[in-house]
């Protein structure tokens, strides 16, 4: 009963989903049927069915239903009008697909790659543009770095081979390992970025562009869109290909780059020689404008309000620059050289001067030592590491080493060999004389010329030792003159010694002590032999008195001799009581064997009974 | 900066040259002209407070001899077609330019000049066929390069039309 109470329900009440079912046709309808189906309810089955009221019940209640359901089915069927359906709902079901899960994306993978295949096959281009600002950076580098190496090398050796910059720069570069085309580069490049200029392909117009501070220039409008037109007529004059476009444009000093980007250009205007790093750098800018504009340039159609923010990439462009060889890094080359040079220069003077100031000083060496007496140089000369000397050498003569030391030389550098030799220079037999004869201090020996000359005073033997040396000298020795040397007998010591010979003490017969006569005498010997003392002592010589014992013959001559000892040996102490030196004064007994006179006389044999004297003066 | 690339277009002589001397901001000699065979200048047009810049390139004229390079029409948004008044073959030409211009980029705004007004005695164009034209929904104006009657106006026309168009196609997969 449920289900259909609730269509009576909906039969009886109106309600506002109502679709305009003809209510009081339907229940009619359903009542008859519900009486007739009571009633007929034995009957087949089929005739129910039939049953064309059955039918008109069903149109009734759902001709709505029905209504809806063919315009679908011909909505689906017609291919047109499905399309345009499905059209509207695909892409919020595509988006929620994807949202979901994967299984969208796989399934489309193998068609989308079929259909990107077709489509490169068809077109191309259509892919080069897609890919061309990721791969054209990474050939060009290649590229352009290969040619740089061959080219520029070849380019800038042949210039700068032969110029004298060019040899300092191949010195540079073999010393820094750089090759020499960037040395050349380094030295010689000055350039000037003075414009860059987007301009968009299609239609020529400008997009965005810099200038440098103080460049001069038409209107950049006006001026990128003569380029293209430029471009366009030289394509068409010339009949190039399509896809060409300018590279570079050359006039005078002026250089106009064309760096060429699927939907824009970008040309700069340089002034100079620029690098080929500087294409580099432009195509790079160039690159990331359509990377982050791609879109935007796309389409472009004059108003370049979006781009304004692309002039301070184009600015970086302009600001590059090459410092000019003229700059800082010249001024500082002159200065660091011209301080290298000045302390080279100065090495090598203070060296030069060493060296010649110990060529001097070895000269002057040498010179001396040749004016040496005594000292023959054989030969004199410079060594890897110093000097050499050889020659003679008197040992009398002046010491070489010594010589050397006071001459400013290092003596470890010179090595020197001497043999010895005689040598007859005046001075140095001078010297040998007065080595062999010593003189007393009273005499001297000098060079007189050529001849070695004795002066003052000198003993006797001393003379005579002298002779006969000067006699042994050999033969072109400077001869030894002694004619001035006075004997010393001569002078006061002569005068004495003369004095006290003269004197004698007598004595009696058997007597050893003398009479009171002689005290006068022994003091005036007395007297003699202190002043001879005195003046030897002054004179360098040594005073030996002698005191001679004498008898006379008369007696034996055994008690003869002792008297005349012991008469010596009297005197002698009669002298030293005197104040005599005992050492000056020698005693000796002669006894009656030298007698003064022949004793022919008493008179005569009191003068032999006496002391005498005899004064040998030694050296 | 809003720019649109124009064109002026015309036959030989009918003095789209002197048309716009008085009125553009020249950068180039008309020496370009006859050696490159086009001549860019710029006009400038307030519109309301921002000023539309239109880069005209002045393209040499057609005649028998020689046909204008369609490689400079590429990207232009609008063209300026020039006829001498005091001869109709130069209208002719006009119409059949323009049939190349549409032909090769579309339907784009235009406005046609007819130059020398000033010429009175000597106008040959008869005024049922500018009728006709305009009929046929022609933006046609008269002007004179001499007395500068009429220039101006068209100018702002062409600009007027230019920004109600769709902006030129740019870029198009194959370049004309």
């Amino acid at each position: 009963m449920g289900a259909s109470g609730r269509t009576l329900g909906w039969l009886l009440n109106e309600s506002a989903s109502d679709t305009g079912v003809d209510r009081d046709a339907l229940a009619r309808a359903l009542i008859e049927l519900t009486r007739e189906a009571e009633r007929e309810k034995a009957a087949s089955a089929a005739a129910a069915a039939q049953d064309p009221r059955l039918d008109q019940l069903r149109r009734l209640l759902l001709g709505h239903e029905i209504a809806t359901l063919s315009r679908l089915r011909e909505r689906i069927d017609d291919p047109e009008l499905f399309a345009d359906a499905v059209s509207r709902a695909l892409p919020s079901a595509i988006a929620q697909a994807s949202a979901r899960d994967q299984r969208l994306g796989e399934v489309l993978a193998p068609t989308l790659a079929s259909a990107t295949q077709s489509s490169i096959r068809k077109d191309p281009r259509t892919l080069v543009n897609i890919i061309y600002p990721v791969i054209v950076p990474a050939i060009r580098r290649s590229i352009t770095e290969t040619i740089d190496a061959t080219f520029e090398s070849l380019n800038r050796t042949l210039a700068w081979s032969l110029s004298w910059r060019g040899l300092k720069w191949r010195l540079e570069a073999w010393r820094t390992g750089v090759p020499f085309a960037q040395v050349v580069l380094r030295h010689t490049l000055v350039y000037r970025v003075e414009h860059v200029f987007l301009i968009h392909r299609h239609t020529g117009l400008l997009i965005a562009q810099a200038t440098a501070q103080d460049a001069a220039g038409q209107d950049p409008q006006l001026v990128s869109s003569m380029l293209v037109a430029i471009q366009d007529f030289v394509r068409d004059s010339f009949a190039s290909g399509q896809d060409d476009a300018l590279d570079s444009l050359r006039h005078g000093e002026l250089l106009l780059w064309c760096e060429q980007g699927p939907a824009a250009s970008l040309v700069a205007v340089i002034r100079g020689t620029p690098p080929e790093s500087l294409h580099t750098v432009l195509n790079d800018t160039l690159m990331r404008i359509h990377a982050e504009r791609g879109q935007a340039l796309a389409d472009f159609d004059g108003d370049s309000a979006p781009f304004a923010d692309v002039s301070a990439q184009l600015a970086e462009c302009v600001r590059l620059r090459q410092l000019s060889p003229h700059g800082r890094r010249r001024r500082r080359r002159p200065w660091l050289a011209g301080l290298l040079l000045l302390a080279v220069l100065g090495v090598a003077t203070d060296a030069w001067r060493q060296a010649r100031h110990e060529a001097g000083l070895w000269s002057n060496y040498v010179e001396r030592l040749r004016g040496e007496p005594g000292i023959v140089v054989a030969s004199a000369g410079k060594t890897t590491d110093g000097w050499q000397l050889s020659g003679l050498r008197d040992p009398l003569a002046a010491d070489p080493d010594e010589l050397l030391r006071l001459s400013g030389l290092d003596p470890a550098r010179v090595h020197a060999s001497w043999q010895p030799y005689q040598a007859l220079n005046p001075s140095l037999v001078l010297q040998r004389l007065q080595a062999l004869l010593a003189p007393p201090p009273t005499a001297g020996l000098a060079v007189d010329g050529d001849r070695i000359v004795a002066s003052g005073e000198a003993s006797a033997a001393w003379l005579q030792k002298a002779r006969d040396i000067g006699r042994t000298l050999p033969a072109g020795t400077p001869q030894l003159e002694l004619a001035a040397v006075r004997d010393l007998d001569d002078g006061e010591l002569g005068r004495l010694r003369r004095d006290i010979e003269a004197k004698a003490v007598l004595f009696d017969f058997g007597e050893v002590i003398p009479g009171g006569a002689f005290d006068a005498t022994l003091d005036e010997v007395a007297e003699g032999i202190r002043q001879l003392a005195e003046l030897s002592a002054r004179l360098g010589v040594v005073p030996r008195v002698t005191i001679t014992g004498h008898s006379d013959s008369t007696g034996r001559s055994s008690a003869n001799l002792s008297v005349s000892v012991a008469r010596a040996e009297v005197v002698r102490a009669l002298l030293i009581k005197r104040g005599v030196g005992p050492e000056t004064v020698t005693v000796r007994g002669a006894g009656p064997l030298e007698p003064l006179n022949r004793e022919e006389s008493e008179a005569e044999r009191s003068l032999n009974r006496r002391v005498s004297f005899r004064v040998a003066i030694d050296e | 900066m809003l720019q649109r690339k124009i064109c002026m277009l015309g036959a030989f002589s009918v003095g789209k040259t002197s048309l716009v001397r008085r009125f553009v901001e020249s950068a180039f000699s008309d020496t370009y002209l006859t050696t490159v065979g086009v001549k860019i200048d710029k006009k400038s047009v307030a519109i309301g407070e921002r000023t539309l810049d239109l880069i005209l390139w002045d393209i040499a004229g057609e005649d028998e001899v020689s046909t204008i390079r369609t490689s400079y029409l590429r990207g232009t948004a609008g063209y300026l077609l020039v006829a001498d008044g005091t001869r109709p073959v130069t209208l002719d030409v006009a119409c059949s330019l323009r049939e190349r211009v549409t032909g090769l980029l579309g339907e784009l705004p235009f406005v046609l000049l007819l130059n020398k007004c000033d010429l009175v005695d000597d106008w040959r164009v008869p005024a049922e066929r500018v009728a006709t034209l305009r009929q046929a929904e022609w933006p046609v104006a008269t002007s004179s390069a001499k007395t500068g009657e009429g220039v101006e106006q068209a100018f702002r026309e062409l600009a007027d039309r230019l920004l109600d168009a769709k902006a030129p196609m740019s870029s198009p997969p194959q370049a004309p």
